[in-house]
């Protein structure tokens, strides 16, 4: 594997005009909180509250978020792997939201997903093959046992793993390894949608950079759209064509990366971006910084009109009793009545 | 099945340069948790004790034809209550039915209600408990309803109740005093513990991303019990298994003991005793040589047992 | 040997297992200035936790000092008993840890266990203990501050938690303060309030400070002084900016070029390190970072290089900076 991930020549290149792979609207998931003997519902953690998205054919579409703030239950309704409550998940003109089981098995062909935690998210159990070879076996993607073998060494070889590797366990593996066998899974379907669940956050950081640039090139190699969720702003805009910004169960800002990084709108963005640390004194230094003040209110009671008002160092009156609609400021889409100007950031 | 190989991406052409060689050296859990059962010699003296044992009971038709001629219940009333001797080994009981031989079926009706009862309630506790934790909501809370009931009988009180209705007709079959119905019997009766461990176990698996993962490339449910939850729970079945063979030996003993296991004439270790008690004064072997039998049998699978326990169990290391 | 509060020489720390001996810290000298801050930033298995578990003599079973000698206030503590040791933890230096969740007991309120250290090392009786609690909650951002200390861990967020592990730890009014990776189970937003709070410590009680932390953002922005450490052994060490802008090991400079930056150019490419984290069992011969590094020459395979001063600031374990190369133009 090189190095040096290849240039890319990408962005630019008419993402605004590629179709629309996955549309979101009016999602909600929420999970019931229960109390008491009999398990009464007695009230709802709103964990998704009315998202809207749009993910076009050949981007990365990067979440970001704080935990909490419902990035990963998104990701999560969108493949169905938690049911969303109300509104629709549309992946190439299908509501999945209407999908019986077995359809719904039929689409997994073309969607897949990569975990977090590269220990957890491998059957212990299985062997790396075993691994690999299960969604071949579930959607019958081979004739016979030589294609399928062949198909998983491919496989291994393509995430940069040596194909003798076939029959090891993954406890023999590293963190970065497992990773890499968890990616030749999701490949392993030959999807066109992939949804990473914060795939680098559980590696070291010596480990992290070539994961990035294994997505990337497989990105490139197979034509592959990504909803790419972390709650590191700077590893996601790395990665990312555009950023959405989520708090509460809601997405607050929505613009391409560079813009995203250069002008925040929403006020939660500019706390955000200003909190990331740089790895240079000398930047680091001069910074200015938002600082928050309190932690983010529970979701299952968040604060009225705007969720971040209660954290926000511009909200007024207007902010708790209106719900700020995500509306077009200067090219990007915020939640916000008094987005942020020129010299606050 | 359609194959559609067409919208397979073929990965020619790709930069071949892996990263790194294994970073643990390569061993599944089975090959280790064995090799650690090896290493435990006292463990393995026994459980070679039991593979003879074992030996000795599947070979027992065998053993009377070649070695002492007679058959288990071959009555000779000239011969009642014979000492060791050549033709008798271990002497004969009141109606001069020989001892050995009738020891040696004997190990056939205590080992195989033992093996024959643990296999059968792993299969009752691992299904509900693999099933009650996988599905959870009103299943779950029936099944365990219904274990909590189940082990708040004792269970020699439920088996007494059970023994004492046999010969127990169900449509066509009768339900009798034999060694497959006792073993389906005691397993009915104390399944319980083995589908709350499992069912425990299920629980925190199931929250595992694998799990999540497996379902996100489109597994059944049915895929997800079979192939990801129960490799997953074995561990936790072996050891609660381990245990077993030993306490079910002793019970089915005790039920025979009490006449309610397996009838006259045929040999079980547990009716042996019962029919000499009375001649305790006269022939104290009679009574001896069925208890060495049980608790020969019981230890061994006890301190076995416990190697297994200490070498599958995952939590341990 | 000046007069540094604390300076550790040549420490080895070892756990034996059943599959050999880990060297888990190989050789580590740093020192400490009264109110500086000094990052410590390695990988996970690096042995910076290691370290400073055992300067603070608080390593788990089996692990041992093997040799080496911290010398705190002229004293080895790495030779102390443990009364001895009692007497400074706590009252000398107090420590942080990563996860606020777990290091309070859910049993006692906060107040009563943020006083505990002023019962246990000044005498204090319940009551002014309590007193003295409430004050510090009040001066690290607590809010309301006597309510809150009637209260459990479990009804404070992870951020507050945070907070009221280092008012635990200064009530004692300690020299040192060693924060173990304290914002890694932290989002951002709150990992911010918790640097800037600990920069106000530093700042306000002259508390010098160890930041442990696999994140070099937050040592530039922290620390004057970083040491980096790879495989249990110091890569380099010096003052932070020169470290950054001039770093001289061959890891340092591979992991600041291959993190992404919030302020890099849009896609530009990140140079990955290649290869795997070190088997600490059986490390590499020669520089643990052999495998993985572009600039390697044969000495560094078979010989372990020592830490020798590199350029005026400097320190580091490297035959190629050693030599005199410049990392940065031997790349291009």
């Amino acid at each position: 594997m090189s190095t040096e991930a290849p240039a890319r020549p990408k962005l630019t290149k008419a993402w605004t005009a590629a179709e629309p792979i996955l549309e979101v609207r009016g999602l909600k998931t929420y999970f019931p909180v229960t109390a008491g003997m009999l398990q009464r519902t007695v009230a709802h953690v709103r964990a998704v509250d009315g998202v809207d998205l749009t993910v076009r054919q050949g981007e990365t579409l990067g979440l970001v978020g704080e935990s909490g703030c419902g990035k990963s239950t998104l990701g999560r309704s969108i493949l169905r792997l938690v049911e969303p409550t109300e509104g629709q998940v549309i992946f190439k003109g299908e509501d999945l939201t209407r999908l019986g089981a077995a359809e719904m098995r039929r689409v997994r062909r073309d969607m897949a997903m990569i975990f977090q935690d590269p220990y957890a998210s491998l059957d212990p159990r299985q062997t790396v093959g075993e691994i690999i070879g299960e969604p071949l076996d579930i959607h019958h993607l081979y004739t016979n046992k030589r294609q399928r073998q062949e198909r998983i060494h491919e496989l291994l070889r393509v995430v940069g793993l040596n194909p003798n590797f076939n029959n090891r366990y993954p406890h023999e593996f590293s963190g970065g390894q497992r990773q890499r066998i968890g990616i030749a899974r999701a490949l392993a379907v030959d999807p066109s949608f992939i949804v990473c669940d914060e795939p680098i956050s559980a590696l070291d950081v010596s480990i992290q950079a070539q994961i990035i640039n294994l997505l990337e090139r497989l990105q490139d190699q197979f034509n592959l759209t990504y909803l790419f969720i972390a709650h590191d702003l700077s590893v996601v805009k790395h990665i990312s064509d555009r950023i959405a910004v989520m708090y509460l169960g809601k997405v607050v800002e929505l613009a391409a990366a560079g813009e995203l990084y250069r002008s925040p709108k929403h006020p939660y963005t500019g706390s955000l971006l200003s909190a990331i640390p740089i790895p240079d004194p000398k930047v680091e230094r001069g910074r200015q910084r938002i600082i928050l003040k309190g932690d983010v209110p529970s979701p299952v009671n968040p604060p009225s009109g705007c969720r971040f008002r209660t954290r926000c160092f511009k909200a007024q009156d207007k902010c708790a009793q209106e719900v700020p609609p995500l509306d077009t400021v200067d090219g990007h889409e915020a939640a916000c009545f008094f987005p942020l100007q020129g010299d606050e950031r | 099945m359609a194959v559609d190989q067409t919208t397979i991406t073929q990965l020619e052409g790709t930069p071949v340069q892996y990263e790194g060689g294994l970073a643990r050296p390569a061993q599944s859990y089975w090959s280790e948790s064995w090799e650690r059962l090896r290493g435990s010699h006292f463990g393995m003296f026994f459980g070679g004790v039991l593979v003879v044992l074992a030996v000795i009971a599947i070979t027992a038709p065998l053993f009377s034809a070649f070695v002492t001629h007679l058959a288990p219940t071959s009555v000779n009333l000239n011969d009642s209550f014979a000492p060791f001797s050549r033709a008798h080994p271990l002497g004969t009981d009141e109606l001069g039915r020989d001892t050995l031989t009738r020891l040696v079926y004997g190990a056939r009706v205590s080992l195989g209600v033992g093996f024959l009862t643990v296999a059968i309630y792993l299969l009752i506790g691992g299904s509900v408990g693999i099933s009650a934790g996988f599905y959870g909501g009103w299943w779950d809370d029936l099944l365990m309803r219904f274990v909590d009931i189940l082990l708040a009988i004792p269970t020699i009180y439920l088996l007494i109740m059970i023994t004492s209705m046999l010969p127990l007709p169900i449509g066509p079959i009768i339900i009798r005093h034999d060694a497959f119905s006792l073993s389906t019997i005691i397993a009915i009766t104390v399944w319980g513990t083995v589908a709350r461990l499992v069912r425990g176990e299920v629980l925190t698996v199931k929250n595992r991303d694998f799990i999540l993962a497996t379902r996100s490339i489109g597994a059944s449910n049915l895929r997800l019990m079979l192939r990801h939850l129960l490799p997953n729970v074995l561990p936790v079945m072996i050891v609660a298994a381990s245990l077993g063979v030993g306490q079910i030996i002793l019970l089915e003993a005790a039920l025979d003991f009490i006449g309610l296991g397996v009838q006259p004439p045929t040999a079980s270790w547990g009716n042996m005793l019962l029919n000499a008690q009375s001649y305790f004064y006269h022939s104290t072997s009679l009574v001896i040589l069925p208890g060495i039998c049980i608790v020969l049998a019981v230890l061994s699978a006890n301190i076995f047992g416990n190697a297994v326990r200490d070498a599958f169990d995952p939590r341990l290391k | 040997m000046a007069d540094h509060l604390l300076e550790v020489q040549d420490l080895h720390t070892v756990f034996p297992t059943k599959d050999g001996v880990v060297k888990a810290v190989d050789g580590v000298s740093f020192h400490l200035d009264p109110g500086e801050t000094l990052g410590i930033v390695g990988e996970s298995g690096s042995g910076k936790s290691v370290t400073v578990l055992s300067v603070m003599r608080l390593l788990q079973r089996p692990g041992r000092i093997a040799s080496g000698r911290i010398l705190y206030k002229g004293r080895d503590l790495a030779k102390a008993s443990d009364p001895e040791m009692q007497e400074i933890r706590g009252e000398e230096i107090a420590m942080i840890f990563q996860d606020p969740m777990t290091s309070m007991n859910p049993v006692f309120k906060t107040g009563w266990q943020v006083g505990e250290p002023l019962r246990l090392h000044k005498n204090f009786d319940a009551k002014k203990a309590l007193k003295e609690a409430v004050g510090f909650l009040h001066k690290v951002g607590i809010p309301e501050a006597d309510k809150r200390a009637d209260q459990y861990p479990h009804e404070f967020s992870g951020g507050m938690r945070q907070r009221a592990m280092i008012a635990m730890g200064l009530s004692t009014g300690p020299n040192v303060l060693i924060a173990d990776e304290p914002t890694t189970a932290l989002d951002v937003t709150i990992q911010a309030q918790i640097l800037d709070l600990l920069r106000k410590v530093n700042h306000d009680f002259g508390t010098a400070t160890i930041l442990i932390t696999h994140n070099l953002g937050v040592v530039a922005g922290m620390c004057e002084r970083v040491m980096v450490m790879y495989a249990g052994k110091v890569a380099e060490q010096g003052p932070t900016e020169d470290v950054f802008a001039n770093p001289k090991h061959p890891y340092t400079w591979s992991l600041l070029r291959s993190i992404p930056r919030l302020d890099a150019q849009e896609h530009e490419p990140l140079r990955a390190i290649e290869g795997l984290p070190p088997d600490l069992i059986n490390p590499p011969t020669g520089c643990p970072f052999h495998p993985r590094c572009p600039f390697r020459i044969d000495r560094c395979i078979r010989e372990m290089p020592p830490l020798e001063p590199v350029g005026p600031t400097q320190l580091a374990t490297c035959w190629v900076t050693q030599a005199g190369r410049d990392l940065n133009e031997a790349a291009s």
